[in-house]
């Protein structure tokens, strides 16, 4: 029964606090850009008014999958909260985001299609980064259990520093934050308009921007897990990782797919893997010794 | 219930039968009877094996089908021959020489006709035969009813003036029986022998179309089979030179097998490899592609390649715990990773299908050398999803070449308004080849989370875990690239079509929401066949829970992982086919897509006005990658580094032998 | 519908077309996204893309091969949508009126809300027209800004 309590709170609260992040977001990018911005409050206003907009849609293929790209984001973010399996989390997480892609191949226009086959080259880039991730907590805990990380009496970081360095890469990505907002972008609309995003309009946008509330919840999450004992200390951290994405993205600019790929599997991949050796290494000399 | 001798019957000489009805009586409609009575029979004939359970089996008349079997072996390898020289392909006439000689002086000159006819029992039928009988059975069976129409269409296609369809179907029954007989058989000669008999189904099927192309290649697949076929020879010869039994059991019967055993163990697993088409052999499974698509349904699911996948898998055991067990991961999961990445440049969609096939037949093997309980269990379940996820998805690729008579992924655009019902089982075919709740998902977890003693096999996964997403997702994703409009009219198609089509998506889900049935009343005892030691998997209230069994959680009592199955498919169901079914617009709610205000004209046009206003179509392609991942950029690195797994592989099995003498 | 006609004053997404403009009134538009003026204050967006666009903004003379271009883009804004036509040329042709091409003002082929008048107009202007047209909002549909 208290399962099912967490998970009612989580699925209610978690998109006012994506939405207030959001929030905290555009107002921080806004000062450092010298100016003053939008009230905190305006993600929840610009997700208002698109629910009062009149539905338009490029086909209705594209609206179910915006509809499975929530549910599954929910999931994952449930997964999460109720301290399931990690590495099956990454998998929905996938599933999630080829959903999205997926609605973004459902109707004819070039900039929704640019975007999709970017999405999935995001995909390309960051997934393995995920999956190895779970199998770092494996070899820290020897359980893909996220119940058993917050039981573990040493943090995730303290072994695992290499792979906290590669997830905040990633962040960069999912979060969809310069240097690699290339599936969607804030600011680029000279070159691919809205990317994947283009065609959805009103309500269905704004299911999109709640979905993004959510799997922001779920990434400050994934990053409070490498400091779950105490948890605060995590959620600290987080937020701190999360003000050093709207840094990055301030500071650097837009690079390429090709760029992004190489440079998430040369950095975040050995990164990952070096680490994963070197857990390797230490149980043979254990077992030696 | 039918007596033991008439199921094993039923199971091997009624396809034989049934094929030799098929290839006499041309008439369309009787033909098409015969393959479903046919069907039927070998369908409900597995049920039996199922219900019956473990057992074993020897011919009466053992001399007269020992003598059967040698007559026939030594006619296809003198078939092989005269394909050889006729062909004047010198490839073919030296591996069959290769394999007649050998064979001719190990049975007559050594005297292993006489150790052979000693083997008793000559077929075993344990629980993971009894699996792959009910895969090759009920899978197979389908994609024959399948080719009925296929080919009828097919002929009218080519305007052929003579059918040769009843050829065609004469192989594709035979091929069940071959496949059946290979599964149970235990003595190495009967094995050997049903071997031979898919390596020559197999080339006579790619042949089929008799084009040159279809020749070369059907003569690559026979080549490249024989040196398998020639690396069990010489396993039988060193067996029997060791004075080991020359059965599967009595190699498997003292655990791990003695270092002077392991090399043919070694050569029985190269055969296996082969003929899972992993690198560098992967090749002739391409070339097959050329075939009429019920025969490439028939090779990737049910039948040839997972004989592969299977002889690998049963002989685990036998090298459980030795550096050949470790080679044997890595080689199937290198396969599975340069295959996964080599998916994503293809433009041609059975070849992705391809690619894809032998990228899952590594990821088995790669379970069957991690050689943990899990792994294997991954493995065998594996087996049964990728043959009802990849027999459906040919089947809609042969629908699909048979709506727009092509095979190039960019034709298929925009194919969910042109084909919607096509579409719809294509989708789910797709997605239960990598996402959750599917089967194959599970299967993949399965191995990661087992892959903790093997890392590097564990990385390989990952990175091809990411390509797969790629491929996939941009394949499914040209086909519902539409226009802006509303109520596409489903395609009407011959029963013979949507029948085989909708029992595999029904099949699907089956095995997929049934899955914890399907672990606990198949492949637990499968698994038991295989490792003795250890239950991996739990079935725990909704899903299933991973034992702790490696050194890391033996110490601390908790699950190693958890897959929640039924809230998985709720989600599944919430999330897509709930929004599929009732998520409605109107008319009046369909825009254009935006091409920057240049549209030229509504909802029901895909042009815009392109300099001095003229009118010009949208072009949308996909992502291929064909400098970076062509076959052509990456092949010398694959073919480069599979070989040099091959030849490791091979030269710890004979360091061990070398380190015992 | 309280909160939603509040958040629709609070958060107008704008798309700036050009149709034949001198590029006068063009740079006074991106004047008002810079820093010194910062319309994003008022949760004012510059979007780029008719789905996502909630106030049209437009510039310089309908000629006849902007015209088709100016109709499908107001075609794909969906509903409520408010126009403003920035300066002179695109409220009457401007100094453009008679050329052979031109057909005159923005409201020859779409409904205007909102005039801003100015060679070029002035982004104080802009930005007092953009509100004009948020007060216009909030009088349809009964809600104090």
């Amino acid at each position: 029964m208290n399962a099912w309590i967490i998970a009612i709170v989580t699925v209610i609260v978690a998109p006012f606090i994506g939405g207030f992040l959001a929030g905290i977001d555009r107002r921080i990018t806004a000062r450092l850009q010298g100016r003053f911005g939008p009230p905190i409050l305006q993600p929840f206003y610009d997700f208002f008014k698109l629910l009062g907009k009149s539905k338009i849609a490029a086909s209705r293929l594209q609206l179910m999958w915006i509809y499975a790209y929530l549910v599954l984001m929910i999931t994952a973010l449930l997964f999460l909260v109720l301290r399931l399996d990690i590495l099956l989390m990454m998998f929905i997480l996938g599933f999630a985001g080829v959903c999205f892609a997926l609605g973004g191949f459902s109707s004819k226009s070039p900039y929704s299609h640019l975007g999709a086959n970017r999405e999935l080259m995001q995909m390309l880039a960051y997934e393995p980064v995920l999956l190895l991730l779970a199998l770092g907590v494996y070899a820290q805990n020897g359980s893909f259990l996220i119940s058993q990380i917050y039981a573990s009496p040493t943090p995730l970081i303290s072994r695992l520093w290499p792979i906290f360095i590669a997830l905040l890469v990633i962040l960069t990505i999912k979060l969809r934050k310069s240097p690699f907002d290339l599936a969607t972008s804030h600011h680029a609309h000279q070159e691919l308009i809205k990317g994947i995003m283009t065609e959805y309009s009103g309500p269905y946008y704004a299911l999109i921007e709640l979905t993004e509330w959510y799997e922001i919840v779920l990434l400050l999450g994934i990053v409070s897990l490498f400091v779950a004992n105490p948890l605060w200390v995590g959620i600290v951290i987080a937020l701190a990782a999360y003000l050093l994405e709207l840094f990055v993205d301030n500071v650097t600019a837009r690079m390429t797919v090709g760029w992004m790929v190489r440079f998430v599997w040369a950095v975040g991949i050995t990164l990952c893997i070096l680490n994963l050796i070197w857990f390797w290494v230490f149980a043979a000399i254990k077992g030696v010794s | 219930m039918l007596p033991y001798n008439w199921m094993m019957a039923v199971a091997i000489l009624l396809p034989v039968v049934a094929a030799v009805l098929v290839y006499i009586i041309r008439q369309y409609h009787a033909r098409g009877v015969i393959v479903i009575l046919a069907a039927i029979a070998l369908i409900v004939n597995s049920i039996l094996f199922l219900l019956h359970g473990k057992d074993t089996f020897s011919p009466a008349n053992a001399q007269m089908w020992d003598m059967v079997v040698t007559v026939l072996d030594y006619l296809i390898l003198l078939f092989y021959i005269y394909v050889g020289i006729s062909l004047k392909n010198w490839l073919v006439l030296i591996f069959a020489l290769t394999q007649i000689i050998p064979l001719a002086w190990f049975e007559f000159g050594m005297g292993g006709r006489a150790a052979l006819a000693n083997v008793s029992p000559t077929f075993v039928v344990d629980h993971l035969a009894i699996v792959m009988c009910l895969v090759i059975s009920i899978v197979g069976s389908l994609i024959c009813v399948f080719a009925i129409r296929y080919m009828y269409d097919h002929e009218h296609h080519l305007h052929l003036e003579k059918s040769r369809a009843s050829r065609f179907l004469f192989w594709m029954v035979l091929f069940l029986g071959a496949m059946n007989g290979l599964v149970f058989a235990n003595n190495l000669i009967y094995l050997y022998f049903f071997w031979e008999v898919t390596t020559l189904i197999c080339f006579q099927l790619i042949a089929h179309d008799l084009t040159k192309e279809a020749i070369d290649n059907a003569a690559r697949a026979l080549w490249m089979n024989s040196i398998g076929g020639t690396a069990l020879i010489i396993a039988m010869v060193i067996l029997f030179a060791k004075g080991a039994p020359l059965s599967l059991d009595g190699i498997l019967s003292g655990g791990v097998a003695s270092a002077v055993l392991l090399l043919p163990v070694a050569l029985l697993c190269f055969t296996g490899m082969i003929k899972a088409a992993q690198l560098p052999f992967q090749s002739w499974l391409l070339g097959a592609m050329v075939a009429p698509t019920p025969v490439s349904a028939l090779l990737h699911s049910s039948t040839m390649v997972k004989a592969g996948v299977y002889l690998v898998l049963r002989l685990a055991p036998a090298y459980a715990g030795t550096r050949l067990s470790i080679m044997i991961a890595l080689v199937g999961a290198f396969t599975f990773m340069a295959a996964s990445g080599l998916a994503i440049s293809q433009t041609t969609g059975k070849r992705v299908l391809a690619y894809s096939t032998i990228a899952n037949l590594g990821l088995i093997i790669a379970c069957a050398g991690i050689n943990t309980p899990l792994a294997i269990t991954a493995a065998i379940l594996l087996i049964i999803f990728h043959a009802v996820s990849k027999g459906l998805l040919f089947l809609c690729a042969g629908t699909i070449e048979h709506i727009i008579w092509s095979r190039e992924i960019e034709d298929m655009e925009g194919l969910a308004a042109k084909a919607p019902l096509v579409t719809v089982i294509f989708a789910i075919g797709v997605l239960s080849m990598f996402l959750p709740p599917f089967g194959m998902l599970l299967g993949k977890w399965m191995a990661l989370e087992s892959a903790s003693t093997i890392p590097l096999a564990a990385w390989l996964f990952v990175i091809a875990s990411a390509a797969t997403i790629v491929f996939w997702a941009k394949w499914l994703g040209r086909f519902l690239q539409v226009l802006p409009k509303l109520g596409a009219k489903i395609e009407s198609l011959s029963l013979s079509y949507t029948v085989p089509l909708w029992l595999l998506v029904l099949g699907i889900f089956g095995v997929g929401i049934g899955v914890a049935s399907v672990y606990t009343g198949l492949v637990q005892n499968a698994v038991a066949d295989v490792v003795t030691s250890g239950q991996a998997l739990a079935v725990q209230g909704w899903g299933l829970t991973v034992n702790g069994y490696s050194a890391v959680s033996s110490t601390a009592n908790f699950a190693v992982g958890n897959y929640p199955v039924w809230p998985l498919f709720i989600v599944f169901a919430i999330a897509v086919l709930i929004p599929f079914i009732f998520v409605a617009i109107k008319p009046g709610e369909l825009r254009p897509v935006y091409l920057c205000g240049e549209q030229a004209g509504g909802t029901d046009t895909d042009e815009w006005y392109s300099t001095a206003d003229v009118k010009t179509k949208v072009q949308l392609g996909g992502y291929y990658f064909q400098g970076v991942l062509g076959e052509a950029a990456l092949n010398p690195w694959t073919y480069t580094l599979s070989i040099v797994l091959m030849v490791i592989m091979f030269a710890v099995a004979l360091l061990a032998m070398g380190g015992a003498l | 519908m309280g909160i939603i006609a509040t958040s629709r004053l609070k958060s107008p997404w704008i798309m700036h077309f050009d149709n034949s403009s001198c590029n006068g009134c063009d740079i006074e538009v991106l004047a008002c996204l810079t820093p010194l003026y910062d319309i994003e204050r008022f949760g004012i967006v510059n979007m780029g893309n008719p789905k996502h666009t909630d106030v049209l903004v437009v510039t310089g003379p309908v000629n006849r091969r902007t015209a088709r271009v100016l109709k499908n883009l107001y075609d794909q804004i969906a509903d409520p949508k408010m126009v403003i036509a920035v300066g002179t040329c695109s409220i009457s042709g401007g100094v453009f009126h008679n050329c052979y091409n031109v057909l005159g003002g923005v409201d020859k082929v779409i409904p205007v809300d909102v005039y801003i008048p100015g060679c070029a107009a002035r982004p104080e202007a802009i930005i007092d027209g953009v509100v004009m047209a948020l007060q216009k909002l909030a009088k349809l549909q009964g809600v104090a800004l």
